[in-house]
């Protein structure tokens, strides 16, 4: 929908003013991360200093925060764990979204539910004795311990997400492949699957989000340095005691975000379109 | 049809359309010769149910299942760590409930969820109504509009912490020098203070995640819809209530339902931002189960803190899926 | 850390079994057994250590520890590794390490964890007796933490006091030469700081280290306490009332008003922006001015706590390390620690943390590096007047929960905030029973 009637002024008042205004409060913590990310650490301190810009601009805190900490090797090791526990929800939320939406058999309406409900188990009562599970079969201190376990908290929004996705495909198209002789399977492979593929991508960005935001689970399963996460090593790294070492700290915070930012803005555009087939009807 | 307990309202709701533009037949028809006994096995609509349920359900029950027991377990006993514990009926339960502290985490919980989530779903129709429209740099402003949510909730709440602090805060700065006050706001120095706080993070945090999925659900809405409601006389508020939103709802109620679990379970941001203070009044459920737990080291009293939620949880879907159940 | 070659193993085996070190008996005290134990001991092939400890505000002290766990390694021939992590993110990980039986072989304790942890920690008494045997007994807090039913559950590591650190030209100009001997002085003191517009500052917020500092220091000093030597709460006494009303009065007079808010990095950084005149604090303020603030560091020195009616006292509770119950290198990790807490290691660790530790012996108050800084001087004094969170109670279980909950720094806080004194220490005698019952 273009903005295409009213007067300039109008446009102003109902368009740019609430959207400018709403761009600036959800971005202005970001330009103030920027901002002490580059500021010298005299200025850090100091209560004088106008923080809205800085007349000495360093990139020391970036230097410190690749050379005093292991940060690209936590960048690598989130990476590689949010994509692989992404991978493993898409797969079981797109099997099991199709066959809540698609399948008849009697237990289809309590395991719905079912998954649903292990929504609601809060990860602060949970990790004790998941530690015990990751423990027994000898996870601890490896990506596999995390990427295990965060699906529990993936997979059934996925499964919503496209479970609702595959309700808005007619059946009909499914049914004609069969009648042109394909296999139930290769129906639902074939058919079904690739025209979920926006939905497949929105329920990506989210369970990507969460895995690459985790905390507590990353902290009590992972030790050794070279195991640790973005969110677990810029924290334990560089809030020393009662030391913060803000300048890093917000290096840290801006290069652990941006870049996934400027993939999802290519994602975005198939994400707003995917979740179209998720709401209609 | 198989499921109704959570078929997405979605399905059944307003416009039935079909996806719009032709969606083409399935490709070329394959020679499919002699049916193997699994794919004959796979054509039975229970036993490909089991298959394809068959990942899912075995990671939630090893994760989720064996813990969420032992969990329970825990709640009802007097468990500490290091020492096997004995089963102690409700009296961790009892504790609770003579505890101020509890108490106070209690309603909490319940006014930070509500308020957050009331403000998030508001804000976040603001913003899918905005980014709803062509404009120049429309993709990267919806895309730096997400970054509240991706960026990890430990490092910004860490940022805002210090936007917060009595000493050094950037609001202050501004509001002093701007002599709209004179002497310097106390931000989380004060118990409903330091709850709006937390609220305000919160919503900053949450909201990018509502105005995504709700401006999705706008494209839905068919532009004719409105145009003939125009030309009928309504202005842009009737427009929105009587077109828009009824259409929206579906999609509104489920993203609600998750976020409002998210939030009731919130842990991260308020053990950052506050820890539960100043003097025990801010926290909440989860921050409070952690304390015990983890610092007092009784395992069975935090669990049952924790599991306190989930009777709470489970009405608030109930109450969901009725009021939806009811509208379709 | 290199592998020994076979046969040099297994000789070095046969010595040490024979001088009855290596089976991990009660160790032979004196020097022998030091020799041998420096001269590395020595494991079987693939023997590892793990040990867990906080990240150090000094970071040099990690790289230190580090090094010398390197060297350790190399002498006796096992793969050592170090991981650090907050202090705050210790507890999740020690529950979960305990109730899995796997994990670190040794663990930090802070404060009286080995009275929280007691269960899942091996008992280290031939160690604890030998060092005390050759240092000098442990101090009172140190061995008050690590004992658990008579038996010494961690060995003591040090203490990380807290001390005034205070702007020497500011107090001149509100007419004090040196840092204020008891309450009423230092009262005196604050309000002409606070006209000056340079308040002193204290956190009341919900952290582990400040908060506890005042809230003990302070109801000691007045003559109160959480519960009497028996274990029964005793906190509603005319000392606890009288603590907490200086506090409120204080609060007016002489705090900055943010401390309410802050938690244990707050003060730093209001000290080093200048914005406050004094603060209790271990001395990672000092530390940090040396490095970043000259100006501040020329003008800056560290005071005691004052002296009430009751006496003068710091709320210590001292760090130790605990071997734990489920490791399978208990023998190794005794050596290490007895090892490390012998002279050349502990020296050069103890001058790594420049000042900020204090050893857990009277041993170590001989060490060069205290002549080297005078300014550093009340750290080493502060352990004379050390008392654990909970004394004269016994340190126990529900002393942890009482510092859990916050329930003497919350009584501070809601009396600042308004609530009368008196109610507010029945409010704190209430949670306490709760929490001690």
């Amino acid at each position: 929908m273009a903005v295409r009637y009213g007067s300039p002024l109008r446009r102003a008042v109902t368009f740019h003013i609430p959207l400018g205004l709403l761009v600036c409060a959800t971005l202005f913590p970001f330009y103030w991360m920027v901002i002490t990310s580059i500021r010298p650490d005299r200025e850090l301190y100091s209560v004088q200093s106008n923080p809205f810009f800085t007349l000495y601009p360093t990139v020391k805190h970036f230097q410190d925060l690749f050379e005093l900490t292991m940060f690209a090797r936590w960048a690598w090791n989130t990476l590689f764990i949010a994509t692989v526990s992404t991978a493993i929800s898409l797969f079981c939320g797109l099997l099991a979204g199709y066959a809540l939406a698609r399948l008849q058999f009697r237990w289809a309406a309590p395991l719905g539910t079912l998954i649903f409900v292990t929504y609601l188990v809060p990860p602060t009562l949970l990790f004790i004795p998941l530690g015990d599970v990751v423990q027994a079969f000898g996870l601890a201190d490896t990506p596999w311990a995390v990427i295990l376990t965060y699906p529990t908290f993936l997979i059934p929004f996925c499964t919503w997400l496209l479970l609702g996705y595959f309700k808005t495909i007619p059946k009909e198209i499914e049914e004609c492949a069969r009648i042109d002789g394909a296999s139930r399977v290769q129906a639902m492979v074939r058919i079904s699957f690739p025209l979920a593929v926006p939905g497949i991508l929105s329920a990506g960005i989210f369970a990507f989000t969460l895995s690459w935001n985790e905390f507590l689970y990353a902290l009590v399963f992972l030790s050794s340095p070279q195991q640790k996460t973005i969110p677990i090593g810029v924290f334990t790294e560089l809030v020393r005691g009662d030391v913060f070492y803000w300048g890093p700290l917000m290096a840290g915070a801006l290069l652990g975000s941006i870049p996934v930012a400027i993939v999802y803005s290519f994602f975005v555009e198939h994400y707003v379109t995917a979740l179209t087939g998720a709401v209609k009807g | 049809m198989a499921d109704h307990r959570i078929e997405p309202m979605l399905a059944e709701s307003a416009s039935p359309a079909a996806p719009a533009g032709a969606v083409p037949i399935a490709g070329p028809t394959h020679e499919v010769s002699r049916p193997t006994r699994l794919g004959l096995l796979l054509e039975r609509e229970h036993v490909l149910a089991g298959v394809l349920l068959t990942p899912t359900l075995v990671i939630l029950a090893l994760f989720i299942a064996y813990p969420f027991v032992l969990g329970i377990w825990l709640a009802v006993s007097d468990k500490v760590v290091g020492r096997p514990g004995n089963f102690i009926g409700l009296d961790n339960f009892r504790v609770n409930l003579a505890d101020t502290i509890f108490l106070r985490a209690f309603q909490n919980t319940f006014v930070y969820t509500f308020i957050a989530t009331i403000l998030k779903l508001a804000l976040g129709m603001l913003a899918a109504l905005l980014l709803n429209h062509h404009f120049r740099f429309k993709r990267v402003v919806r895309a730096s509009m997400l970054l509240p949510w991706i960026v990890p909730t430990v490092l910004s709440t860490l940022a805002w912490q210090w936007m917060f602090d009595a000493t050094f805060s950037v609001f202050n700065w501004v509001l002093l020098n701007a002599g709209v006050i004179s002497t310097r706001i106390l931000w989380l120095g004060d118990g409903t203070m330091a709850m709006g706080c937390l609220i305000l993070v919160n919503v900053w945090r949450g909201m990018p995640f509502f105005a995504i999925t709700l401006l999705a659900g706008l494209q839905t809405v068919n532009p004719d819809l409105h145009e003939a409601a125009e030309i009928d006389g309504a202005n842009a508020w009737q427009r929105f209530w009587r077109v828009t939103f009824p259409l929206l709802k579906p999609i509104m109620l489920v993203v609600v339902l998750f976020s409002m679990i998210a939030t009731f379970a919130d842990f991260q941001l308020i053990y950052v931002l506050t820890r539960g203070g100043p003097y025990s009044s801010t926290h909440v459920f989860g921050t409070y189960a952690y304390e015990i737990a983890m610092r007092a080291a009784k395992l069975g009293q935090g669990a049952s803190i924790s599991l306190s939620l989930f009777p709470f949880l489970l009405l608030v879907i109930m109450f969901q899926l009725w009021y939806i159940r009811r509208h379709d | 850390m290199a592998k020994r070659e076979g046969s040099t193993t297994i000789d070095r085996r046969v010595f040490l079994k024979a001088a009855g070190v290596a089976a991990g008996t009660a160790g032979v005290v004196g020097v022998p057994a030091i020799v041998a134990a420096q001269k590395a001991p020595s494991f079987p092939k693939g023997t590892r250590l793990n040990i867990l400890e906080w990240v150090s505000f000094v970071p040099a002290s990690d790289v230190e520890f580090k090094r010398l766990a390197g060297e350790f390694g190399k002498l006796a021939g096992v793969d050592v590794t170090v991981d650090l992590i907050n202090m705050n993110d210790l507890n999740p990980r020690i529950a979960s390490a305990i109730e899995t039986k796997a994990g670190p072989d040794i663990i930090m304790m802070i404060s009286n964890w080995p009275h929280l942890y007691a269960d899942g920690l091996a008992d280290v008494d031939d160690l604890a007796e030998e060092i005390a045997k050759r240092d000098g007994a442990f101090y009172d807090h140190n061995r008050a933490v690590s004992v658990v039913d008579k038996r010494w559950k961690a060995l003591p590591l040090c203490s990380v006091p807290s001390t005034w650190a205070y702007r020497e030209d500011w107090f001149k100009e509100a007419g004090a030469s040196k840092f204020p001997d008891t309450w009423d002085e230092w009262r005196k003191v604050g309000i002409a700081l606070k006209k000056k517009g340079r308040p002193m500052g204290q956190a009341f917020g919900h952290s582990l280290g400040d908060p506890n500092n005042w809230a003990y220091s302070v109801t000691w000093g007045f003559g109160g306490a959480e519960i009497d030597e028996s274990g029964k709460v005793a906190i509603n006494s005319k000392g606890t009332l009288e603590a907490v009303k200086f506090t409120v009065a204080a609060w007016k007079d002489c705090l900055d008003e943010g401390g309410l808010a802050w938690d244990d990095s707050s003060n730093n950084r209001a000290y080093l922006a200048g914005t406050i005149s004094a603060t209790i604090n271990g001395a990672s303020i000092y530390f940090v001015a040396k490095r970043q603030f000259p100006d501040i560091v020329k003008v800056t020195n560290h005071g005691h706590m004052p002296k009430g009616p009751g006496g003068r006292f710091y709320a210590i509770g001292g760090q130790g390390r605990a071997v734990m119950k489920y490791s399978k290198n208990q023998q190794v990790a005794k050596e290490f620690l007895r090892w490390f807490m012998d002279r050349p290691q502990y020296d050069k660790w103890m001058a790594a943390n420049d000042g900020y530790v204090v050893g857990p012996t009277p041993h170590w108050e001989k060490h060069a590096l205290w002549e080297k800084d005078p300014k550093l001087a009340p750290f080493k004094e502060s352990v004379k007047f050390g008392r654990v969170p909970g004394y004269p109670g016994p340190p126990n279980r529900k002393s942890s929960e009482a510092l859990v909950k916050y329930i003497l720094v919350d009584m501070y806080a809601q009396a600042i905030k308004g609530m009368k004194p008196e109610d507010a220490v029945k409010w704190a005698e209430g949670e306490l029973k709760k929490a001690y019952a």
